[in-house]
C-alpha cells in the first residue's frame, strides 16, 4: 500500500514538475492532449500505412516515379516561390513607398486574389487561354499553354502572390524611414538606399512570404489538376484512383517530407534574422515615382486586371449565362447549403479546439502544451490529400460510425485548418495578461469560472475571427472534399470540380463565384492579421 | 474614432456570421450528416426492402443520374450516389470491412474484374433478364455485368484528311508519316490501359511495348481523356485521333467542328479486329441494401433501361436484340478482337506497368 | 568660419497652421558641439532634419561648410551634404555586421584602415565581425557614431541619441562621446529633451520653443542666466520672483526682499522686472535674512528638495523651492532661516 502511494506521490511530483509546478485542471489538459493527439491522427496513420507498403514497393517508386514527381513538384514550387516573390515585393513597395496615383485602392485590390482559390483561376484561365479559349477564337492563337509548366506556373504564381505582398508590406510599414535616412546620411542616393539597405532589411519577410508560397504549391491539388500537371498532391489523388493505396501512402511521406524540410527552413531563416521594430520610428518618405509613373500604373492595372478583373469577369459572364441555362436551380442551392453546413460545422469544432490548445500554451507552458501546440498545427502545412487519405484510412477501420458522414469532412477540415483559430485566438490571449486570471480567482473564481467568465468573452473577437478564416478555408477546400464527402453529398468547391472538367462552364462558375463572393468579406481580416505580425 | 466604429462594425458582422455557423453546423450534426446503416443490423433486415439503394459511380455523372432517377420513379426506391471519377476503386476497397455501397457503375470491365477478383464485388444469384447478355460480357459469377460497349477507332476529320488516306490498323500509328498528325491519351486513361491489354494479348507484351514506344513519339499530343482528343480532332488541331467510338458520336452532334469521320481499325480479314472495352454495373459485396439492389439489377436488364444506359452516354449496346444509337453500328457489324473482357481485370496492373516502362506516362506531367 | 548656417529658415509642414520652424537663424562653429534644446514639437527635431536634408524648408537657407545646400534655387541632397547622423534608435542595419556598419558606403581602397580608426577611436576594436543584435546597447551606440564618424563629414548630427539608453549607461556615454568628437575634432549638433544631457556634452545650447530660438548660450549662460521664463523654467527648476531693479543697479528688489544680481542687462534702477533664482542658490543660514515655514521635504540622496512657505512684505505667503545639503536636518514644520546666493540670480526681460 505505502509503496503505491509513493510511486502516485512520485508520479504527481513529476506531473507537478513537467508543467513547471503549476499543472493545469485534469479535464482541461485531458482535452487539450485529445486535440493535439486527433489533429496529428491523419498524419500519423499516413506514415503508419506506408511502413506496410513493402520494401519492394519502396524500392520501385524511389527509383522511379518519386524522381520524377520531386523534378515536377520542385521546379514548380520554385519557380512560384521565385515569381511570386519578385512580384509580391515589387508590389509592395510600390503601394508602401511611392506616390502611385490610388494606392489605397491599389493596396486592397493586390490582396483580392487570396480570395480567388487558385483552382477557380486555373479554370478562368482556361476559359480565357486554354486551347478552345476565348483567345484562340478570337485570334486564333493563345500566347500560353494553359496545360503545360507554363500554365500551372502561371496561375499559381498569380493567385499565391499576396502572400509575399502582404507580409513585405507590412514589414515595410514596420520598418519606418529611419534606416533608409541612415543610409542617406552615409552617402546613398534614394535609390541605392532601397536597394542596399530596406531590401536586404526586409529580406526576412520576403522569405517568410516565399515560404508560404511555397507550402501552398506543395499541398495545391486542384490549380495543378486542372491544368493537368503532375505533382506529388495529384499523383496521389490519382493512385487512389488505381487498385495501389499502399503507393499513395509512400508517395504522401515523401511529400510529408518534403513539407518538413520547408519548415525546418522557414525555422531557420526566422532564427538567423532578427530584425528589431522600431515603434518611434516616422514613416519612410514616399518616393517620387515621377516619368514612371505611367509605367508604374500600367503594371498595376495589368496586375489587377490578370489577378482579379479577368478572372471575376469570367466567372461573371459564365454565371449571366447559367443563370440564363437555369443553373441557380434548387440543386445549386442545396450544394449551396451543404457548403455552409459542413464549413459551419468546422469553424465551430476549430473554435472550440482552439481555445483550450492556446490556454495552455499560454497559462501554463511546459513541454506538454508546447507539445500539443505542434501536433496541433501538424496539419496545417500538410496538403490535404493526406489529410484525406489518412482519415479515410483510419476513419474506415476504426471510427466506423463517423465514416461516411459530413462529420468526418468537418473533421477534416478542422485537422487542417483549427491552427487558423488557435493564431488567432492566440493573438488574443497574449494581449490579457496572467494577471487578469490572478485577479478573477482572488474575487472567488474557480479556474474553470476564469477560462468561462474572463478569458472566453475577451479572446471572443479573435477566436470568433479565426472561426470565420476557417470558415471560408473550408469552403474553399478542394482534395480532401473530393475524397471524404458523404455520398450523395457535393459542396460547391466540388461542383467547381466536377462541371469544369467536363467544360461545362456555366454549371461551374456559378459556384466558383460564390466561393469567391464568400471568401471577399473575411480578407479585411487577413489583412489586419499581417498587418500585425 | 471612426477607425473604433468600423471595429465595432465588423466585429457585429462577425457575431452574426458566427451565429449562422453555429445554426448550419448543429443541423450539419443532426440532419445533414446522412446516417451510415450498420452492417450488424444487415443480417435481420436482409431480406426486407429498405427502400434505398446506394450507387458509386465512376461514369461521368451526366449519363447516370438520369438512369438513377428513372429508376427511383419507377420503384420508389431511393437512391444515393456518390460520384467520385476512379477514386470509387479505392473508396471500395477501402470499405470492403464494411461496405457502404451497393452497387458500383463502371466505364471499364477491368477495373470491375479486379474489384472482383478482390473480393469487393459478390454473385447476385439468379437475375431475371441477365440472360440477355452474352456471357462473354458478363463475370463467371455475374457479379458484373456490361451493358454498353464502346469501340476502339479512328476519329478523323474531313477537312484534313480523306477516308482512303486514314491509317486501317492500329499498328499503323508507328509509322513515321504520321509524325505529329494524331493524338492519344495519357498511359493511365482506363480506355488506354484496355486497348493496351487487348494488344498484348494479340501481340506479346515485347511487340506491344514497340508500339507504345514508337506511337508515344509520333504522337502530335497526348492528353488527359478523350474528350480533349475528339474537340481537338474537330476544330482541326490534328487529323485524327484514337479514341472511343460515342466520342465520334458526341462530336458529331456538337454544333460547329463536327465535320469528323470514324474509321473502325483492323477490319481485314487476317487482322485482329477492333478492341472493344464496355460499362457496366457490378454489385458490391455485403451492401447495405441486398433487396433494392437486385430489384436494380432486374429493372435495369429489361430492354428500355438497357437502351436508357448505353444511349445517354452514345455507347452501343452490348444486347444486339436492342437498337444502337442512330450512326452507330450495332456491335454484331464489325470484326472485334477475341480476348474476354474479363481477362481485363487480371492483366490489370501488369498492364499498367508495361506501359510506365514503355515511357507513355500514366499521369500529364 | 561657420560649419553650418541657418538663415531665416521656415518650415511648415503641410496641413500645419503653424510652422514648426518659424525663421530661424543659428550658426555653428567649426569643432564646437551645439544641442538643440526644447520640449517635443518645440522643432528641434525638424531644424536637425533640415540641415541633415531630410526636409526641405519653406523659405530661407541653410549653409553646409559656407555652401547653400537649401534654399531658393538650391537643394543638396542628404547623401551630397558631407554629413553623419546618429539616430534615436542607432538604426544600425541589421543585416550587416559592426565592419559592414560602420564601413557601410566607403570607398573601397581605404574601407578597412579607416574602419579600423573609428572602431579603435570608439573602443571596439575587435567587435568587427558582431552582429548588431549581439553587442550591448551602448556598443550599439558607439557603433553608430563610428559609422557618421567614418566618412569624416562636416558636421555630425546627433537625434536623441541617449533616449534609448537607461540612467547609468547615459551619464557614462555622454562624457564619452564628448571625449570623442574633441579627439575627432569634429562638429556637431545634438537634439535633445533632456536638460541634463544639453548641459553635460553641449559646447553651446540652443533652447528652442515654438519653433524659434528662445536663447543661445553656454551651458552655464543657459543654466545661471536665463534670458526667460520659459528658459529658466525648462532647464532645471526655478523659483521666479517679481521685483525691481535696486537703486545701486546690482541688485534686485523682490517680494522677499533683496539679492544681489550680477546679471541685470543694465537695466536702469526702478525697473520692474522678473528674477529667476534657483534652488541651488537659495542656503540655508542660521543668520539669512529670509525667514520661512518648511512645508514638505524630499531626501534625494544629493540634496533635500524643500518647499519653504514665506511670508512676503504685504503679508501673504508662497512658496519657495530650497535645496539644503544632505547632512542637515530639515523637518516640515521648522522655521528656518536663508539667503541668497548671488550667482544664480537672473533678471528675465519681461
Amino acid at each position: 500500500m505505502r509503496a503505491v502511494a509513493t510511486a502516485r506521490g512520485t508520479a504527481t511530483a513529476l506531473w507537478s514538475r513537467v508543467w513547471g509546478g503549476r499543472p493545469p485542471g485534469g479535464w482541461l489538459s485531458s482535452f487539450g492532449v485529445l486535440i493535439g493527439l486527433v489533429m496529428v491522427l491523419p498524419v500519423w496513420y499516413v506514415v503508419w500505412r506506408s511502413a506496410f507498403a513493402g520494401a519492394e514497393r519502396w524500392l520501385r517508386l524511389l527509383d522511379d516515379r518519386v524522381p520524377s514527381l520531386l523534378w515536377s513538384t520542385l521546379s514548380l514550387a520554385g519557380a512560384v516561390t521565385v515569381l511570386a516573390a519578385i512580384a509580391g515585393t515589387l508590389l509592395a513597395i510600390l503601394v508602401h513607398r511611392t506616390d502611385l496615383p490610388g494606392r489605397r485602392v491599389w493596396r486592397w485590390l493586390f490582396a483580392v486574389p487570396l480570395a480567388i482559390p487558385p483552382y477557380v483561376g486555373a479554370m478562368a484561365y482556361i476559359v480565357v487561354f486554354g486551347p478552345r479559349g476565348w483567345l484562340m477564337r478570337w485570334t486564333g492563337s493563345t500566347p500560353l499553354d494553359m496545360y503545360s509548366f507554363a500554365g500551372a506556373l502561371f496561375v499559381l504564381t498569380v493567385f499565391t502572390y499576396p502572400y509575399v505582398y502582404l507580409v513585405v508590406g507590412a514589414a515595410i510599414s514596420r520598418l519606418g524611414g529611419t534606416h533608409e535616412e541612415a543610409a542617406r546620411s552615409l552617402g546613398l542616393g534614394p535609390v541605392a538606399a532601397l536597394r542596399r539597405v530596406t531590401v536586404p532589411m526586409l529580406r526576412p519577410a520576403i522569405g517568410a512570404g516565399a515560404i508560404l508560397v511555397a507550402l501552398y504549391v506543395l499541398s495545391d491539388f486542384g490549380a495543378v489538376a486542372m491544368v493537368r500537371y503532375t505533382t506529388f498532391t495529384s499523383a496521389i489523388y490519382y493512385q487512389m484512383g488505381g487498385f495501389d493505396t499502399a503507393s499513395a501512402m509512400v508517395l504522401s511521406v515523401v511529400l510529408i517530407a518534403l513539407t518538413l524540410i520547408v519548415l525546418f527552413a522557414e525555422g531557420v531563416t526566422r532564427r538567423r534574422m532578427r530584425v528589431t521594430g522600431h515603434t518611434t520610428s516616422r514613416p519612410a518618405e514616399a518616393f517620387s515615382l515621377g516619368r514612371w509613373k505611367g509605367l508604374a500604373l500600367a503594371l498595376s492595372a495589368i496586375v489587377g486586371a490578370i489577378s482579379v478583373a479577368v478572372p471575376v469577369a469570367v466567372l461573371a459572364y459564365w454565371s449571366w449565362i447559367g443563370a440564363g441555362l437555369g443553373a441557380f436551380d434548387d440543386r445549386f442551392w442545396r450544394f449551396a447549403f451543404n457548403t455552409l453546413q459542413v464549413a459551419g460545422l468546422a469553424a465551430l469544432l476549430s473554435m472550440v479546439a482552439a481555445l483550450p490548445v492556446v490556454y495552455l500554451r499560454s497559462r501554463h507552458p511546459s513541454v506538454v502544451s508546447s507539445l500539443i501546440e505542434k501536433l496541433a498545427y501538424a496539419g496545417y502545412a500538410l496538403p490535404g490529400v493526406i489529410v484525406a487519405v489518412g482519415l479515410i484510412a483510419f476513419g474506415v477501420r476504426h471510427v466506423p460510425l463517423l465514416y461516411g458522414t459530413a462529420g468526418m469532412l468537418a473533421l477534416a477540415y478542422v485537422v487542417r485548418f483549427a491552427p487558423q483559430a488557435m493564431q488567432s485566438a492566440g493573438a488574443s490571449l497574449a494581449l490579457v495578461s496572467p494577471k487578469v486570471d490572478e485577479a478573477a480567482r482572488i474575487q472567488g473564481l474557480s479556474p474553470g469560472g476564469v477560462l468561462a467568465r474572463v478569458i472566453v468573452p475577451l479572446t471572443l473577437p479573435g477566436t470568433l475571427a479565426g472561426g470565420a478564416l476557417v470558415f471560408v478555408s473550408a469552403i474553399k477546400e478542394l482534395p480532401a472534399t473530393l475524397l471524404l464527402r458523404p455520398i450523395g453529398f457535393d459542396t460547391l468547391a466540388v461542383r467547381v470540380w466536377v462541371e469544369s472538367s467536363e467544360a461545362v462552364y456555366h454549371l461551374a462558375a456559378p459556384p466558383a463565384l460564390l466561393i469567391v463572393a464568400m471568401s471577399v468579406l473575411p480578407l479585411k481580416l487577413l489583412l489586419d492579421r499581417f498587418g500585425k505580425d | 474614432m471612426r477607425s473604433l466604429i468600423s471595429i465595432r462594425a465588423w466585429r457585429s458582422v462577425l457575431v452574426a456570421l458566427v451565429a449562422v455557423l453555429a445554426l448550419a453546423g448543429l443541423a450539419a450534426c443532426g440532419t445533414g450528416a446522412p446516417e451510415p446503416v450498420s452492417t450488424e443490423e444487415a443480417p435481420d433486415t436482409a431480406a426486407e426492402a429498405t427502400g434505398e439503394l446506394i450507387v458509386y459511380s465512376s461514369r461521368n455523372e451526366r449519363f447516370v443520374d438520369p438512369l438513377l432517377e428513372k429508376f427511383s420513379a419507377d420503384t420508389g426506391i431511393e437512391v444515393r450516389t456518390l460520384h467520385a471519377g476512379d477514386t470509387v476503386v479505392n473508396k471500395l476497397v477501402e470499405e470492403a470491412s464494411r461496405p457502404l455501397a451497393d452497387i458500383v457503375i463502371a466505364n471499364d470491365i477491368g477495373m470491375l474484374e479486379h474489384l472482383r477478383l478482390n473480393g469487393i464485388l459478390t454473385s447476385p444469384g439468379a437475375v431475371d433478364g441477365i440472360d440477355s447478355i452474352e456471357d462473354r460480357f458478363r463475370a463467371v459469377d455475374d457479379s458484373w455485368v456490361a451493358l454498353s460497349a464502346r469501340t476502339r477507332v479512328f476519329i478523323y476529320n474531313k477537312d484534313l484528311i480523306t477516308e482512303e488516306e486514314m491509317p486501317t490498323t492500329v499498328w499503323e500509328l508507328t509509322d513515321p508519316k504520321w509524325d505529329g498528325m494524331f493524338a492519344i491519351t495519357r498511359g493511365g486513361n482506363s480506355g488506354m490501359i484496355g486497348h493496351v491489354s487487348a494488344l498484348r494479348n494479340e501481340w506479346g507484351d515485347e511487340q506491344t511495348e514497340e508500339w507504345i514506344e514508337a506511337v508515344k513519339d509520333n504522337a502530335g499530343a497526348i492528353t488527359e481523356g478523350h474528350g480533349d482528343i475528339r474537340r481537338a480532332v474537330g476544330a482541326g488541331e490534328f487529323a485524327f485521333g484514337l479514341v472511343n467510338n460515342y466520342y465520334y458520336h458526341q462530336q458529331l452532334r456538337e454544333p460547329e467542328d463536327n465535320n469528323v469521320g470514324v474509321i473502325y481499325p483492323d477490319q481485314g480479314a487476317d487482322e485482329m479486329g477492333a478492341v472493344v472495352n464496355a460499362a457496366g454495373v457490378g454489385v458490391v459485396a455485403g451492401g447495405p441494401n441486398e433487396v433494392s439492389t437486385r430489384i436494380f439489377l432486374e429493372w435495369l436488364l429489361l430492354p428500355e433501361n438497357q437502351r436508357e444506359f448505353s444511349f445517354a452516354s452514345l455507347e452501343v449496346p452490348v444486347n444486339p436484340e436492342i437498337e444502337a444509337v442512330e450512326e452507330a453500328r450495332p456491335i454484331s457489324d464489325y470484326r472485334i478482337q477475341g480476348m474476354p473482357l474479363s481477362e481485363l481485370g487480371e492483366v490489370w496492373e501488369d498492364t499498367r506497368s508495361l506501359i510506365e516502362r514503355a515511357g507513355l506516362d500514366m499521369e500529364l506531367r | 568660419m561657420a560649419d553650418i548656417e541657418l538663415r531665416d529658415v521656415t518650415k511648415i509642414y503641410p496641413g500645419a497652421s503653424t510652422p514648426a520652424v518659424d525663421s530661424l537663424s543659428l550658426s555653428v562653429d567649426h569643432g564646437h558641439i551645439v544641442t538643440l534644446l526644447g520640449p517635443s514639437g518645440c522643432g528641434k527635431t525638424t531644424t536637425l532634419r533640415l540641415v541633415a536634408g531630410f526636409e526641405r524648408p519653406d523659405a530661407g537657407s541653410v549653409l553646409i561648410g559656407g555652401a547653400v545646400v537649401a534654399g531658393p534655387g538650391a537643394w543638396v541632397p542628404p547623401e551630397r551634404r558631407d554629413i553623419g547622423m546618429v539616430f534615436q534608435e542607432h538604426a544600425l542595419f541589421p543585416h550587416l555586421d559592426v565592419a559592414g556598419n560602420v564601413g557601410f558606403n566607403l570607398p573601397k581602397n581605404d574601407r578597412s584602415a579607416r574602419v579600423d580608426e573609428v572602431l579603435d577611436l570608439v573602443g571596439l576594436t575587435g567587435f568587427e565581425r558582431r552582429m548588431p543584435h549581439e553587442i550591448s546597447g551602448g556598443q550599439q551606440q558607439r557603433v553608430a557614431l563610428a559609422r557618421a564618424l567614418a566618412r569624416r563629414p562636416v558636421v555630425v548630427l546627433f537625434d536623441e541619441p541617449f533616449a534609448s539608453l537607461d540612467a547609468d549607461l547615459r551619464v557614462s556615454m555622454r562624457a564619452e562621446l564628448r571625449r570623442i568628437l574633441k579627439a575627432a575634432g569634429t562638429t556637431a549638433v545634438f537634439v535633445s529633451h533632456d536638460q541634463s544631457d544639453a548641459l553635460a556634452i553641449s559646447d553651446t545650447i540652443v533652447v528652442m520653443r515654438d519653433g524659434r530660438i528662445e536663447q543661445v548660450g553656454t551651458p552655464r549662460e543657459v543654466y545661471q542666466f536665463p534670458h526667460t521664463r520659459f528658459v529658466a523654467d525648462f532647464v532645471g527648476r526655478t523659483n521666479l520672483f517679481e521685483g525691481r531693479i535696486g537703486t545701486d543697479g546690482r541688485s534686485v528688489e523682490t517680494e522677499i526682499g533683496s539679492a544681489s544680481c550680477r546679471h541685470t542687462h543694465s537695466l536702469p534702477p526702478g525697473t520692474p522686472v522678473v528674477v529667476s533664482v534657483r534652488a541651488d542658490s537659495l542656503e540655508l543660514d542660521a543668520e539669512g535674512p529670509i525667514v520661512g515655514r518648511v512645508k514638505e521635504t524630499t531626501y534625494t540622496g544629493r540634496a533635500i528638495d524643500a518647499v519653504v512657505e514665506v511670508e512676503r512684505a504685504d503679508g501673504t505667503t508662497r512658496d519657495v523651492m530650497v535645496h539644503a545639503h544632505p547632512e542637515q536636518v530639515v523637518v516640515c514644520g521648522d522655521i528656518v532661516r536663508f539667503r541668497v546666493l548671488p550667482d544664480f540670480v537672473a533678471v528675465i526681460e519681461e
